[in-house]
């Protein structure tokens, strides 16, 4: 066959996969609108967008217990309620009566200054503060102690108003500051990396596997194989046709972060573009391998539920890939997406032009190949198989 | 209401048979808790790992005895692996820039003096694209910091400038758990119910509409409050293995749970029947199971942050929290941990058993009056 009729047929694949899809208004909706816009929106509540400055301390109702009743215990809690981390301190408790109270949801947090607060400071002795907290709750006792500490470090019981704190000051350790250097992100461009992969590998992988799974299912995949189309243009059709989903939905994710929660990619369109392009090719290709495994639609959903709870764990999405360990690790080394993220966040976040990350790429492209090559293969024999 | 006893009872067998049959449904009520739990696993490993190795460089443009003390401390560091010294603060930040290490630490010129001024500094470069390994950077030099002062201090009995005596946070959780403690394992349990239970309504509504069987099952003499009260029977029953399960695996896995168990049970029923409503609601409009599937799969990654499973409510923005807020799975995971950490009784969850079903009783009504309308 010519390229020319084989480019045809692919077109003439893409314009029926096109069809199909203008008149299924449930996978319109899931593909262009929903995934996107739910991803999109959870993530940037959660994390605030930039401009949206909030201590995730400041309303958390917290008892304020002084038991030493000094002038240095006074001033503490000056320090503490009048900044911007703990407007929500309640005082009037004894300490027994705060402990009643934890664990009810009206207070998460308890701190007694003890009897003897002051003394300590005045003779030099390391002074001590009680943090009673619900540690029910997930991640509120590290944060209200990590914030505490960063007002324990600098405070000064002999002036009333406690020096303004900058960034450095606070990372300052008994006399040796941390001058932390390095890319700082605006609110939502670590989420924009996140979202844009997941939305791509959750929409592509089910547009794939499943939209073959559901022709199966239909009978029509049958009748397309007994036609003179080759695997290869069905392949080439339905790749085209989901590369223009791919496009959409990028611009989607894009918008919403950008005007919505004001992610401030650190590169060009046209690189985010084609990284988008390459996490869906290689969800594609491994759609393609899914679906020659002749599995069922729901099958094939519960693959793709494992395989993004997979890519959670060992893609780095969660913890960096090169913190997990032993087998973790090989996986993690193994997968292109985990370059794939890898790239989007060394470009989307710190700048660095595409052409750059030469290995990235050519892991994430020969895994393309490399999963299309599969796919062909068994989607050739399978065909015949149903043929004869 | 005996006919109605017996027709919910009736729907129950026919569900419960129906699992039985279905080997891919039945490995999956299993396979869920169990992938769920190790992905933790390997989530909780790495960040428990007693070697991070996180590459670093070190340029050392001070080379007094304080520098060197302090890269001794650093590279003692279980944190950080130290790959390179290099001579400049340039080069320092171009393996960074590069790649080639996650953080450079630069010890100016002058720190050894600066130190007993107690004014010294340390420039720590970090590729924060690496979210986690750039923060144990950070943690490994003011580890190292902090210990070469307080070694110094007490060897020299050198204050280092300091104008204050320090002040100790001393934290005492009130769960008495240590402070390495999993906060986030009851939070998977509520999951499990809302996944088990989402999975159980593609079964139990649109494959049957898929089949055809559904038509059918309205059209016998049953009604259709008895069909989903039936349907809901069974998801009870599948809660109640999956929560044994999980609370079976949280045991094995070292969890101590202080709790009711039959309150545990209650809790992740309540929140079953509140997904089954939400899932008989959407498939009134979502008529394919694999559709549905999906989007229900799409609804339950956002959850994992915004209905309290790893990030407690309090901790988001303003607009995730009021979402979190409003989700009646939140006061479920909630009321899970308070049970099993707290050991909580029944009146400190209450308000959160109600939240969740009276949403139940409010959903319910609606999806069986949508489902009339599209029948």
């Amino acid at each position: 066959m010519s390229a020319r009729g084989f480019f045809n047929d692919s077109m003439a694949v893409a314009r029926n996969e096109y069809r199909q899809f203008i008149r299924n208004r449930s996978a319109i909706l899931i593909s262009l609108v929903v995934l996107p816009l739910f991803f999109t929106v959870s993530l940037g509540a959660g994390q605030g967008g930039a401009g949206t400055t909030f201590s995730p301390t400041a309303h958390i109702p917290i008892a304020w217990v002084d038991e030493d009743n000094t002038l240095a215990s006074y001033r503490f809690w000056q320090s503490l309620s009048t900044s911007p981390d703990f407007r929500d301190l309640i005082q009037g408790y004894t300490e027994q009566g705060a402990l009643a109270q934890l664990g009810t949801k009206r207070i998460y947090a308890v701190i007694v200054v003890p009897n003897g607060f002051q003394n300590d400071l005045d003779t030099g002795t390391q002074a001590r503060i009680i943090l009673y907290t619900d540690d029910s709750e997930p991640g509120v006792s590290d944060q209200i102690q990590a914030t505490l500490t960063t007002y324990t470090q600098n405070f000064n019981p002999e002036v009333q108003v406690q020096p303004y704190e900058t960034e450095l000051q606070r990372q300052s350790v008994a006399g040796v500051a941390i001058v932390a250097k390095g890319a700082t992100f605006a609110g939502f461009n670590i989420g924009l990396t996140t979202v844009l992969a997941i939305v791509q590998i959750f929409a592509g992988f089910y547009e794939i596997a499943g939209g073959i799974s559901k022709e199966r299912e239909d009978g029509t995949y049958a009748r397309l194989l007994v036609s003179p189309i080759s695997i290869g243009s069905i392949m080439l059709g339905k790749t085209l046709f989901d590369v223009v989903l791919t496009i959409i939905r990028t611009f989607t994710v894009l918008g919403i972060s950008v005007y919505g929660y004001g992610a401030r990619p650190n590169t060009d369109i046209l690189t985010l573009l084609a990284l988008s392009l390459i996490v869906s090719l290689i969800t594609m290709g491994l759609g393609f391998v899914v679906a020659s495994l002749k599995l069922g639609q729901r099958a094939v959903v519960i693959i793709e539920f494992f395989l993004i709870l997979f890519l959670f764990a060992f893609s780095g999405l969660i913890i960096d890939s090169n913190l997990l360990v032993g087998v973790s690790q090989v996986i993690s080394n193994l997968l292109p997406f985990s370059y794939a993220f890898d790239a989007l966040k060394r470009t989307v976040l710190l700048g660095r032009p595409l052409p750059t990350l030469t290995f990235d790429l050519e892991y994430m492209i020969g895994s393309i190949v490399l999963l299309y090559a599969i796919a062909f293969v068994v989607l050739h024999f399978s065909r015949e198989r149903l043929i004869t | 209401m005996m006919n109605f006893m017996r027709d919910t009872m009736a729907i129950t067998t026919k569900e419960l048979k129906q699992l039985r049959r279905d080997p891919v449904s039945l490995v999956l009520t299993i396979v869920f808790p169990i992938l769920l739990i190790g992905i933790f696993i390997v989530i909780v490993s790495a960040f428990r790992a007693t070697t991070h190795n996180v590459p670093v460089v070190i340029a050392d443009l001070d080379g007094s005895p304080a520098s060197n003390a302090l890269i001794d401390k650093i590279t003692e560091s279980n944190y950080v692996h130290v790959t390179q010294y290099v001579q400049t603060e340039d080069q320092a930040y171009q393996e960074v820039a590069n790649g080639q290490v996650i953080g450079a630490i630069v010890i100016p010129p002058g720190f050894g003096s600066a130190l007993a001024n107690g004014n010294a500094f340390v420039i720590v470069s970090t590729d924060n694209s690496k979210l986690t390994s750039s923060q144990f950077v950070n943690t490994a030099v003011s580890q190292s910091a902090q210990d070469l002062v307080t070694q110094a201090t007490q060897q020299g009995g050198v204050s280092f400038g300091l104008k204050v005596a320090p002040i100790e946070v001393i934290t005492r959780p009130m769960s008495g758990r240590p402070p390495t403690g999993d906060p986030i394992l009851p939070g998977f349990l509520g999951m499990i119910a809302i996944l088990g239970a989402f999975d159980d309504i593609v079964n139990a509504i649109c494959r049957e509409r898929e089949r055809g069987t559904f038509p059918r099952l309205t059209l016998s003499p049953v009604s259709l409050f008895a069909v989903y009260s039936g349907k809901m029977f069974a998801t009870v029953v599948l809660t109640i293995l999956r929560t044994a399960l999980m609370l079976i695996i949280f045991r094995l896995y070292g969890l101590a749970i202080r709790g009711n168990l039959v309150l545990i049970f209650i809790t992740t029923i309540l929140i079953a029947m509140f997904t089954l409503s939400v899932g008989l609601t959407f498939s009134t409009r979502i008529r394919g199971s694999a559709t549905l599937t999906v989007l229900e799969i799409a609804m339950t990654f956002p959850l994992f942050s915004l209905a309290g499973t790893t990030t407690s409510p309090l901790l988001l923005a303003p607009g995730g929290s009021a979402i979190a807020n409003s989700l009646p799975w939140t006061y479920g995971n909630d009321a899970l941990r308070r049970l099993i950490y707290l050991g909580s009784g029944f009146n400190a969850i209450a308000g959160d058993l109600l939240i969740l079903f009276v949403s139940s009783m409010i959903l319910l009504p609606v999806a069986i009056l949508l489902s009339k309308r599209t029948m």
